[in-house]
Order: structure tokens, then sequence, then C-alpha cells
């Protein structure tokens, strides 16, 4: 609760618009924090176009039929939490290593390539956990190495 | 037997290590031997401790246990004279690494201490027994030598007649058996690095026995090899298991059972799938081709010449159906092996490919053949459409060589192939030459192949303990997946090694041999684009232990290695507009 100028309070949980606002700049961690919250944070976390936003907040503006495949795929909480954040996590400290040209333009370029790769990753995921290991719900293992500690 | 009085003599010897007072005597055995054996002629006796008895060969061991013993003696300085002296070693677990380190870093300053060196041996060679080596440390300081002296003690002159020399050497042994004489105690071999020598050495020695017939001697040294495999860890060991195995088999003729395989050959797959990036990068890299053929055509056909769990196909239909212009119709046509329980596995790839398919809002249809080997089909077979309404593409993954082992068949498919009248052919294969008629140079290849692989997969599947970044719990790299990825190894070694003929399926051949005759056949190269580098570079980053894979470009094919090796390599090919035979549209 926070107490504005003109006296009145603001309730956050009551203007879940401004919540969503600010919810949309955080990062992957900060929102699973967020959904610890309370059960209207943890409601509004778990809506996918949050992290939709999350996965392509920077770059330019994914093609159409992207929010089909990646909801038909798992969605986008997964795609970012099994192959998004992994991989760009990962390649951030590969390209540290291999002093690369942040001029912005390639950023955005490098970004787009990450999060296609990520996407193809991601269907690869959704090929084997389904059809795979037998649709038991164990994650897919042609992905256990975004999940292992790299020695970079 | 001769193998148990060789067996005894070792036990002399090392027994004489054992026994502080026994030095010199041990140095009297290793004289007697030499005088036994009075020139460098093939001693099966000595080839069974693992050394082939020719000069050439002696000459290469002998200095490197030299240099061996040269470092060991130099690391005196550092304070542990007791390794290269003492036979009492405390904590030879420690000493193991210790020694590992000291080599490594004492092999770049080699030529730094080299004067030193000399001094050390010269003081071994004065004096008559190693006992005054271990107990005199000042005697290696003080001596002074002329350089002549220690020229004169390279591995060929073993076993020259100068008595003087002999000394020298068989002290320069006697050392070495010092350090071998841990073996004979429940003690871990401290100078593993020796052995590893030793263990290729053998192996080189015993495939020389197999291409000369020479069947005992190659059994006695097989059996060494295991003995020495033993004492090695990590990927020499498992490869010179997997080397040591194929070679017993080409002795005793006893050859793999080929029915059992293809399942089973799949499952193993699937495994090696997921512990290192070589297939990954195969299939992204020639997807990426694919789709870059594909562009603006909207019915494509692709033709895979060995289906197996269809693990490529869906990152492609993720990229067609993402395209923009939205997908076209995609069919795709599985060729595979009969399977021994008849069950058709080829239509259930298919089947959940297709499921896929409607997932992703792509049009999908699915074709299976079932064929003993690719010659047995042509293009009338495969049903292809007319090409003004359906593109075709045809992706062959660690496939082709096959067919090198019968005569003829590789030009009946890539005839074929220019039947069907493909947008793009997409090739990836093994880059390693186990296609050379002569059985040594075939085995000399294999084993520096398989050994960097082995490298490779080493340093991958050993982040085991991983702490999970995602908010799904992830359980640690599956040892299990790391040794199934072998078993699929250690399986093509055993055929390049130990089948001949038409058995032998496993007939890589390097990019240019592939270049020579694609060229030949009638196609054009179609360079991989960027984008293709790029995606795979960034694949890679993301292995762990990515920082050895490398990708390369190699004139317009795409190559991943490990450190300076190249492995795998991927091409594209086209048609080129003048090849005569039978292009054009297949009717009926």
């Amino acid at each position: 609760m926070v107490q504005l100028e003109n006296g009145t309070n603001f309730f956050i949980n009551d203007n879940v618009d401004v919540l969503i606002v600010i919810l949309q700049r955080l990062d992957g961690g900060s929102l699973g924090v967020a959904a610890c919250v309370c059960k209207l944070w943890c409601s509004i976390t778990r809506n996918d176009s949050l992290w939709e936003h999350l996965c392509f907040r920077h770059v330019s503006p994914p093609p159409e039929g992207v929010r089909t495949v990646v909801l038909a795929l798992g969605g986008y909480r997964r795609l970012y939490m099994v192959c998004i954040k992994p991989v760009l996590d990962r390649l951030r400290k590969w390209k540290k290593g291999t002093g690369f040209d942040e001029s912005e333009v390639m950023k955005r370029v490098w970004m787009q390539h990450e999060v296609e790769l990520s996407l193809s990753l991601f269907c690869v995921d959704y090929y084997e956990r389904v059809f795979l290991s037998g649709g038991g719900g164990a994650a897919a293992s042609s992905l256990m190495f975004l999940c292992n500690a790299v020695n970079v | 037997m001769k193998r148990d009085r060789d067996r005894e003599r070792e036990k002399k010897s090392f027994n004489g290590g054992v026994s502080n007072g026994g030095f010199s005597g041990k140095g009297k055995i290793w004289e007697e031997d030499e005088e036994e054996t009075p020139d460098a002629g093939m001693d099966e006796l000595l080839a069974v401790l693992g050394y082939k008895v020719k000069s050439s060969d002696m000459a290469d061991v002998a200095q490197k246990l030299e240099q061996l013993e040269m470092a060991m003696g130099t690391t005196m300085e550092d304070g542990i004279t007791h390794l290269s002296t003492d036979t009492v070693h405390k904590n030879p677990s420690d000493m193991a690494g210790w020694v590992q380190s000291m080599l490594s870093s004492i092999s770049t300053n080699f030529d730094m201490c080299n004067q030193e060196n000399e001094l050390v041996l010269s003081g071994c060679g004065s004096s008559s027994s190693i006992i005054d080596f271990s107990r005199n440390e000042q005697n290696h300081r003080t001596t002074t030598i002329s350089d002549d002296d220690l020229r004169a003690i390279p591995g060929g002159a073993v076993f020259n007649s100068d008595s003087n020399k002999r000394q020298r050497s068989s002290s320069s042994f006697s050392t070495s058996m010092l350090t071998d004489s841990s073996a004979a105690r429940p003690v871990v071999l401290v100078d593993s690095q020796e052995t590893g020598v030793r263990l290729v050495h053998t192996l080189m020695a015993c495939a020389e026995a197999v291409q000369q017939e020479n069947l005992t001697l190659a059994d006695q040294l097989v059996r060494h090899i295991g003995i020495l495999a033993v004492s090695q860890s990590g990927a020499m060991r498992k490869v010179a298991t997997y080397f040591a195995e194929a070679l017993a088999r080409r002795i005793y003729k006893i050859y793999p059972q080929d029915s059992i395989e293809s399942s089973y050959t799949d499952v193993l797959q699937m495994h090696f799938y997921e512990t290192c990036p070589y297939l990954k990068f195969a299939h992204f890299t020639a997807n990426q081709a694919i789709l870059e053929a594909f562009t603006g055509c909207n019915k494509v056909h692709v033709i895979d010449f060995s289906l197996k769990q269809g693990m490529q196909w869906p990152a492609l239909m993720q990229a067609l159906a993402l395209r923009p212009g939205g997908p076209p119709a995609f069919r795709l046509t599985g060729i595979g092996p009969p399977q021994p329980d008849n069950t058709d596995a080829l239509q259930q790839v298919g089947w959940k490919l297709a499921q896929l398919a409607e997932t992703i809002g792509v049009e999908f249809e699915f074709r299976g053949f079932v064929a003993n080997s690719l010659a047995d089909l042509d293009a009338t077979i495969l049903d292809i459409r007319p090409s003004e309404t359906e593109a075709v593409a045809i992706n062959s993954v660690f496939e082709l060589h096959r067919l090198l082992s019968r005569p003829g068949a590789i030009e009946k498919v890539l005839n074929s192939i220019k039947q069907i009248n493909p947008k793009i052919v997409t090739l990836v294969e093994q880059e390693a030459n186990h296609n050379a008629g002569v059985f040594i140079d075939r085995f000399n290849e294999a084993l520096h192949y398989y050994s960097t692989m082995f490298d490779s997969l080493e340093s991958s599947g050993s982040s085991s303990s991983a702490s999970p970044t995602g908010i799904l719990p992830q359980p640690p790299v599956n040892n299990q997946d790391l040794v199934m990825s072998e078993v699929y190894l250690g399986r093509q070694i055993c055929n390049v090694v130990a089948c001949e003929g038409s058995d032998r399926v496993e007939r890589h051949e390097t990019l240019n041999q592939w270049r020579v005759r694609m060229n030949s056949s009638g196609f054009d190269p179609v360079h991989l684009g960027s984008n293709a580098f790029k995606q795979a570079s960034m694949l890679l980053a993301l292995f762990a232990g990515g920082d050895g894979y490398r990708v390369e470009e190699n004139d317009g094919c795409l190559m991943l290695g490990w450190h300076t090796r190249p492995l795998i390599a991927t091409s594209a090919w086209k048609l080129s507009p003048d090849s005569g035979t039978g292009a054009g549209e297949v009717e009926m």
C-alpha cells in the first residue's frame, strides 16, 4: 500500500493493470519470486503473455505465427525457462569470452539468432518429451546440456 | 610356457628393484638380457613386455624413457627426489597426479633443463649401481661430463657391443624399471605417461603383427595391451580397451553379429545424440542448407537416407512453420533397415512426426521404405512428383559411406539421386580416412580419430554435478548416456578394425575424398551460408566443455572438430547444369 500525495491510499492489488506493467519489466528470476507473493500475483505471473513479453523483449517483433507454435509446444513460460534463459545466459558468458562486437545492431541480430535457436531447441524438447520418453513428463534429455555448469 | 618364463623374469627384475641392495643385481639382469639378444632382431620376449624390438622402434621408446628419466631427475630440485630414487612410495595416489603435473610442466622447460639433465644421467652412468644414483644426490650435481657421451645413448645403441654405453642405457632401463616396480607391489603405477606411450606402441605393434599375419605375436601383444590399459585412466583407457577388443576379434576371427544391430544401434545413437554435439551439429547445419534451398517453394519433399528416430526433422518443421509467408506442404520419405522383430519402426516415427506437424500447423505426409541397402532403391520406387510442383531435398547423415563396402553401389545410388533431380543434397560424414586398403594405415587413422572423439566425450560428460539453472528441477548428466555413447563408438571401432569385405561398412572417407567423388559424378557444391556457421557456433557454445569444440569453414563446407582435429563435416550439393545421365523428371 502506498500513500499518494493527495492523501488517498493506493493498493497495488486493486490496480492490476499497473501491476502488469510493472511485472513486464522484471526478469525471469524476479517473476518467479513475484509468483510467491500472493494468489493474485501468482495467477498473474503465470499468465503466458507476461512471459511472451519477456522472451521477445529485446528482439524486434517476432514473425506472425510464432505464438501458435509456441503455445502448442508448451507455452512461453516453458520456452523461457527451458530454452531462452539458459541459452542467453550461456551465450552471454561465451560472448564476453570472445570479445564480441557489442554494437546495438549486432546485439539485435544476435538476439534474433539466439531466439531462433531457442525455438528450434524448444521444438526438439517437445518432440522428445512427448514422443520419445513415453510421455511421462520427464524432462527431455537432449537439452540436459543446457542445465549443466559450463567450464567457461 | 614362454610367457610364464617371461613373467618370472619380470618378477625377478621387479623383486630386484624392491630390495634396496638388489639394484646393482637388477642392472645385471638387464645386461644379461641384452647379451642374449645381440642384435636388434625380433625378440619376442621383449615384445611381450611391450617393446617391439626393431631398432627404429626401440630408439623411439628408449628415447622417451630417457626423457622421462631426465625429467624425473630434474624434479629432484623440487624436492621429490624420492620419486625417482626410493622404492618406498608413501602416498601413491598423490604421486600419480604430482608426477603428471611435474612431467607436463617439465616437458615444456625441457630444453632449458637439458644441460642439467645430462649431468644427472652421467651421474647415473658412471656409477655401477643404481643405489649410488639414489643415495648420493650430490653426485648428480657435481659430476660433469661432456655432451658427447650422452649423445651416444640413443635408443638404437641399446644393443651396441660397447659395454660402457650398454651399462648406461641399462641403467636408464633400470630406472624405468624402478618406476615399474611399483606395479608389482600393491601400489598404483606412478608413471602413467610412460605406460601411455608404451600402450600406443603396443597397439601399433599389434596391428603391425596382424598386418604381417604373425598371429601368435599379435595374440601376446593384445593380452599385454589389456594389462597396460588398466593402468591408464579416462579416455585413453577406453580407447585402448575398444581397440584391443577389436584386434582380438580380428585375431581370433570372432566377428560381431550383424543381425542384432539395427534397433540397438538406434538406441545407442540416441544416447550419442544426447551427450555430445556432433549429431546436433549435423542436423542443424543440414537443416539450414535445406531451409535455404526451399525458400519460395510451396511443396517440399525431403528424402532421409537413414531415418532412425527422426530427430532431425522437428527442428526443420518448426523452422518451416515460422518462415515468413507460412509453412509449405511438407512431405518426408524415410528409409531404414529391416527390423529383426518385423515391427514397422519407420511408420511409428512417421506417426510421431505427423502429430508434431499437426501441433505446429504444418501440412505433413510421410512414407517409409524398408531397404537393406540404399542401392536397392531407385527413383521410380520413391514416388517423386514433378519438379515444378515439388522441391526435393536428399539428406544423408553418416549413411553414404556404408555403400563403399560393395562395388558399384555408390555409383548406382548417385545415379538414382541424379534421376530424382533434387534441389539440394546434404551430406554429413565422419572426417577421417578409414577406408585405406592397407590395414595398418586404417588402424592408425582410426586410433587417432577415436582417441580424439573419446577425449571430447570425456569432457562433455564430466560435468555431472550440475546446479540446475531453471525452475524445473533437472537431474545431472546421466553417466549411462556417456557409457552408451562410448559403446556406440566402440561398435564403429570394431567394424573398422575387425571386419573385412562387405561386412566392413564403416568406410569413412574425408571431405576431400567425397568432394572428388561428388564432383566427378556430376554434382556442384553449394556453399553453406553464414547463418549455418553462426547457428553452429552458438549451438556449440551451449555445450559444457564447449571451449574444446571448433567449427571451421572449409571452402563452403562446415566441419566440427575437437581442438585442432576436425571430426565431422557437413557439405551440400546440387546437380551441375550439364550433368548428363538421367537428369530430369521421372515419369510414372
